[in-house]
């Protein structure tokens, strides 16, 4: 389910909150199931426990998670907590990374769109209804 | 005798001959996580070592471990520190078991599920000797004994160097999840940076006997950046041209720039240096250490560019 490669741009505690908010976003992560521990998914990375309690601090700080003591960490209903204009902010700011990364690789609009599309499609699933 | 600190060192300097292999080093580890240590070979690493546990002098400076200065290391002192070196050096006519028992009589507050859990890790057999392990089995057996004298301060110096690939996990595993603790300061040396961005709470760099950056990994990533573009009839940027260079190659025709706290008018300053296509990429953990680590390496200078 989460997965870390060492040697990736982002740090290791990044990539498991991305790998956890991807697989929620994805389904296969569905609200109220408990996450491993951490220690046990320290294990099954080979990292640091602290890294994985960073991730999971961030993760529910975000309300993404929700830690019941002495139980496990578990998935909290996933409502939209951002202000629209944090939200708006956000995309902004992915867009602009986004673009100045595929800018200069050559490939027509409609392929980079179509590219797009295929991503978000196993999300679409998730798509919240206006 | 309780010290808030693992280790610290004061304006701690090392002279053998004319060279110079430690300088007015400053550094205090405090209690608990996974101190890792990284530096070039001859970076004054060992040095270090050498002088904290108490085998060399300094030529100036002071340093203590636990809060006892490491000129005046008492027994007891010394068996609360635990030291395991890239060598696994055990005497190899004796037997597993032998040497357990020996061991075990020397420390009083021996740790018999820590030893056995590491050793589990482990396919050694009580009645092999030394000498018929692998060099896998020898590394475990020589931290299962480590860990067995529940160290406060466990000190591991390229411990899995030369180790294969199950070795080596099973090692990284007892280190993680055996070997750390909140009572146990752990400093970890290594030159594989994969293990280091695993295990490291904070990063120790050592640069030509200075300490040259003491933060977490995430913190020294932050600071570094890669700066693509190409220099077309212009001559490659110099360290006197932009503050922070590290390292410029070049890869398929493209100069490849890492800088060191890049100011917000660096595209700019590049820009009127001539770079074209220019585009700033993330840096992993690995090429972010590399870099800094090759600031000021033998080898192609940072300021003659080509490679």
């Amino acid at each position: 389910m989460i997965q870390i490669v060492t040697g990736d741009p982002r740090p290791i505690f990044r990539q498991i909150v991305d790998g956890v908010k991807m697989g929620i976003a994805s389904g296969e992560i569905v609200a109220g199931s408990r996450l491993p521990s951490v220690r046990s998914l320290a294990m099954q990375l080979t990292v640091n426990p602290n890294t994985v309690a960073k991730a999971y601090n961030e993760l529910t700080a975000e309300g993404i998670l929700e830690s019941q003591r002495g139980v496990g960490v578990f998935v909290c209903e996933q409502r939209q907590w951002l202000s629209s204009a944090e939200r708006e902010r956000r995309l902004d700011d992915a867009l602009t990374r986004f673009v100045s990364a595929v800018v200069s690789l050559g490939f027509s609009h409609q392929e980079i769109l179509r590219r797009l599309e295929d991503e978000l499609a196993p999300l679409s699933s998730k798509e919240p209804t206006p | 005798m309780t010290s808030p600190h693992a280790l610290e060192t004061r304006d701690l300097g090392k002279r053998y001959g004319r060279r110079i292999a430690l300088r007015d080093f400053s550094l205090t580890l405090p209690r608990g996580g996974i101190h890792a240590v990284v530096g070039s070979n001859g970076a004054g690493k060992s040095t270090l070592f050498r002088i904290l546990l108490g085998f060399v002098e300094p030529s100036w400076g002071a340093s203590s471990v636990l809060g006892c200065d490491s000129r005046r290391l008492t027994p007891a002192v010394r068996g609360r520190v635990g030291l395991v070196h890239e060598e696994h050096t055990l005497p190899a006519w004796m037997s597993v078991a032998a040497l357990t028992a020996m061991q075990r009589d020397h420390y009083p507050q021996w740790d018999e599920t820590a030893f056995r859990e590491v050793l589990d890790h482990f396919d050694v057999l009580p009645e092999q000797r030394v000498a018929q392990l692998s060099r896998g089995e020898r590394a475990g057996f020589n931290l299962a004994l480590t860990l067995g004298q529940a160290p406060e301060l466990l000190i591991l110096d390229e411990p899995t160097l030369g180790l294969d690939v199950v070795a080596r996990q099973a090692f990284l595993e007892s280190i993680l999840f055996v070997g750390a603790s909140e009572t146990r300061t752990v400093v970890y040396c290594s030159h594989q940076m994969d293990e280091v961005e695993r295990v490291a709470d904070s990063l120790v760099v050592l640069e030509r006997g200075e300490l040259a950056s003491f933060s977490s990994p995430e913190e020294l990533c932050r600071r570094i950046s890669c700066w693509v573009a190409t220099f077309v009839d212009r001559p490659l940027p110099s360290e006197r041209d932009l503050p922070g260079l590290l390292q410029s190659r070049e890869i398929d025709g493209e100069q490849h720039l890492m800088i060191l706290d890049a100011s917000g008018d660096l595209a700019a300053r590049l820009h009127a240096l001539g770079a074209s296509g220019l585009r700033r990429q993330t840096v992993g953990f690995d090429r972010a250490v590399n870099a800094y680590l090759s600031r000021h390496h033998d080898g192609p200078a940072p300021s003659e560019g080509v490679s």
